[in-house]
């Protein structure tokens, strides 16, 4: 019996040794395979889903006008419900399929992707803008189209300045990787440029119903300007909350909750806030719309029912495209360091205004540094400013 | 030797003792050996993936079967054991260098000590009252790895480097096959390990505590020392899972070990048969292979009934909030109890018994 045990045991052993390559059917598969995570039914899936829904529309658009120089694009769109371990087995799904490039969404998952998308050479957007991914030497596979969260605070913080120097900020976060981004940043900010600001940091609580608690905390603080780094629905709670509180409090909303969803949300309570987006949303007259437009009235969708982040999926996926075509105009054969070259070499992307071009280079992922900040009224954006930059 | 159950009868202890009684059985085990060899050439490399990940699992059942199953102690901490075995090995090969198989060593021993520690208030407390303890574990421990910027760095999950053996970096095509001997090999280690702790003193011990705990320090078992004992040997187990997920995941986070982990794995021992090892492998790849499963079918009928692919995780939800009940209501003692009824019906035919 033992005998047995250790017989087997050692087969096992020895058969590790010399097995086969258990890889998938390479080869010639004309298709263009994109992995695409999704966050359809998890913690961000209110802005998750119409920006996966961009991303798939706009791959349908290319294959219906004949693909990528002949090669259709093979979109694998999987839901991870916002959760790390799943969004990994996802991935190791997208490599099995032999994906040559990676369409992500949040931080926590980006972030810890990062590595393995640097082992597997495969190259990753993602809606996450985390300052650490544009640096090409801890995040050489990662590329970011839109001002980092960091660049976005930076904005809000340089506009708040302006108002009023010696402001209370409190930031209300997701209690996550993608919330606490630009915490260290924005202090450092503050600081560098000498501001009288004051700061402090809240974690939201996931599927709080009201956050009158940390509402309190940040009254207490004396908080006259209420940053949020977090998706619509509990920006929009938070604003809500103010408005019933009747609390002398400006809410400014970074890229996340900066839309069309926050402010149906929160009715009337969402009037006179601030947001800083760095995407055109559908109701201004950018002339980087009009494909989308186009493309959505062939189909019967309402563009502006799906809001910006359509937008958004749409131009992420566009840059990625513009990448694959150009390794394909280079001759070269779609791998990843190919496909990555390729991004970092490409002429800045045009979005039509929707988005300052994007811009990669082989120092610097960073692909756009412009926010425009938008004020509400009457359920409306209006512009307060265009293309700003953070402070030089 | 008797070819079947029928009518086996012992003349020494050394043949009552034998794990195997009969040809028949025999004849399994080598089947399910010449199954596992062949597992890897047979199924593509998703599947295989999952394989993995119930090799994994199996391991940490098994170890949880032995605290719960086999001693009565009932814990909902697993998820939290888990993790102190991820990081404790991650860390070791990350910042101080070990070697992984050495570091997986300690992962095993730190999270028998950390387990032991924690059990240390199944030693007034039982049932419910155990239970509640035992999430506070859980949940001090996450609170602990969530909270403590230095384990990751301060930048919220920690990055294991890929599987190297002798120098050879495991390459990506074959990332899962080579995973497959290393869960498989530890895997039958586990439940060989785990069959043969029930032939001895201490495995007997466990179960006397189980059955009654009075009667059992009647007759003369030192409870303090076996209920320690149960929580250190399953939590050893439970650490080797971990220790297995941080190398095999290449990502520590976390968001991986929650009290969901720890009831999941409290449906795979319930669903697979509380008190048999054998039932903690087949619950593993039971709950393992639900979700998967699902999606497929999913998947297929997309075109007729497109809720079901809609509403996916949900669905994976309800499913296995179903199987449970299900389970608890017409097998409690899981799908080993039904495996072993079905060798009956096979054996007594014609007769019902």
């Amino acid at each position: 019996m033992r005998k047995l045990t250790l017989v087997a045991v050692a087969t096992v052993l020895l058969a590790g040794c010399g097995g086969p390559t258990a890889g998938g059917d390479n080869a010639d598969n004309k298709d263009i395979v994109v992995g695409v995570l999704a966050d359809l039914t998890g913690a961000t899936a209110d802005v998750g889903k119409p920006y996966n829904e961009g991303m798939l529309a706009y791959v349908d658009n290319v294959n219906a006008k004949g693909g990528v120089n002949g090669h259709k694009i093979k979109a694998i769109s999987e839901d991870y419900q916002y959760k790390v371990p799943v969004a990994e087995e996802k991935y190791k799904k997208f490599v099995g399929e032999n994906a040559v490039a990676i369409q992500g969404w949040g931080t926590g998952d980006s972030e810890a992707l990062r590595s393995k998308v640097k082992d597997d050479q495969l190259p990753f957007m993602s809606a996450s803008y985390a300052e650490v991914l544009t640096d090409p030497t801890r995040s050489p596979y990662n590329f970011v189209v839109a001002p980092t969260y960091s660049d976005q605070l930076r904005v809000a913080i340089d506009h708040i300045a302006a108002q009023d120097p010696a402001a209370q900020i409190a930031v209300l976060h997701h209690d996550s990787p993608f919330g606490t981004a630009p915490l260290a940043d924005a202090e450092k900010w503050i600081k560098n440029k000498g501001y009288r600001l004051g700061f402090k940091a809240y974690p939201m609580k996931a599927g709080a119903t009201d956050h009158v608690g940390i509402l309190q905390q940040a009254k207490a603080q004396g908080a006259k300007y209420v940053v949020i780094q977090n998706v619509s629905s509990p920006a929009a709670v938070v604003a809500k909350d103010i408005a019933a509180q009747k609390l002398d409090m400006k809410i400014v909303c970074l890229n996340w909750c900066a839309d069309e969803l926050f402010m149906k949300i929160a009715g009337p309570a969402a009037e006179g806030h601030l947001m800083i987006q760095p995407f055109a949303p559908p109701s201004s007259a950018k002339p980087g719309l009009q494909p989308i437009r186009e493309y959505c009235q062939g189909k019967g969708v309402d563009l502006d029912a799906k809001g910006l982040h359509f937008v958004q999926g749409w131009y992420t996926m566009h840059a990625m495209v513009k990448g694959i075509e150009k390794t394909l105009a280079d001759g070269k054969e779609l791998t990843g360091p190919n496909i990555r070259a390729g991004l970092e070499t490409m002429p800045a992307v045009d979005t039509g205004g929707v988005i300052g071009p994007i811009k990669f280079s082989a120092d610097s992922h960073r692909g756009a540094t412009a926010s425009s900040i938008y004020r509400v009224s009457g359920g409306k954006f209006t512009e307060v400013a265009a293309g700003v930059t953070p402070k030089a | 030797m008797a070819a079947t159950a029928a009518g086996v009868f012992h003349t020494s202890y050394a043949s009552e003792l034998r794990l195997r009684h009969t040809t028949a059985e025999r004849l399994r085990l080598v089947l399910v050996f010449a199954g596992l060899l062949a597992l890897p050439w047979l199924v593509n490399t998703y599947w295989l993936g999952i394989v993995n990940t119930i090799g994994i699992a199996a391991i940490g059942a098994v170890g949880l079967n032995i605290l719960v199953g086999f001693t009565g102690q009932i814990s909902l901490g697993q998820g939290g054991f888990l993790a102190v075995g991820a990081f404790t090995s991650g860390l070791l090969v990350q910042r101080a260098g070990l070697p992984v198989p050495l570091a997986m060593l300690a992962a095993v021993l730190v999270t028998a000590a950390v387990g032991t520690f924690f059990g240390l208030p199944a030693l007034r407390l039982k049932g419910l009252y155990l239970a509640i303890a035992t999430i506070a574990s859980q949940e001090i421990i996450i609170f602990v790895v969530r909270r403590w910027g230095w384990l990751t760095g301060g930048q919220g999950f920690l990055d294991v480097d890929r599987l190297t053996i002798l120098g050879w970096r495991v390459p990506r095509t074959s990332f899962e096959f080579v995973w497959y001997w290393v869960i498989a090999g530890l895997a039958v280690l586990a439940v060989v390990t785990a069959r043969n702790l029930f032939r001895t003193a201490l495995g007997r011990s466990f179960m006397a505590v189980r059955d009654h705990d009075i009667a059992a320090a009647a007759i003369g078992v030192d409870l303090t020392r076996t209920k320690l004992l149960a929580f250190a040997v399953s939590s050893g187990y439970v650490g080797l899972a971990g220790a297995l997920t941080a190398h095999y995941t290449q990502t520590v986070t976390w968001e991986r070990f929650t009290i969901d982990v720890s009831i999941q794995y409290l449906a795979m021992i319930i669903v697979g048969g509380l008190g048999s090892v054998a039932g903690a492998v087949y619950g593993a790849a039971f709950i393992m292979l639900l979700p998967p499963l699902l999606a497929e079918l999913a998947d297929a009928l997309r075109a007729r009934v497109p809720l079901l692919a809609d509403q996916l995780p949900a669905v994976q939800a309800a499913a296995f909030g179903l199987v449970i009940v299900l389970f608890l209501l017409f097998e409690p003692r899981g799908l080993d109890r039904i495996w072993r009824r079905a060798k009956d019906y096979v054996r007594f035919w014609p007769f019902r018994y």
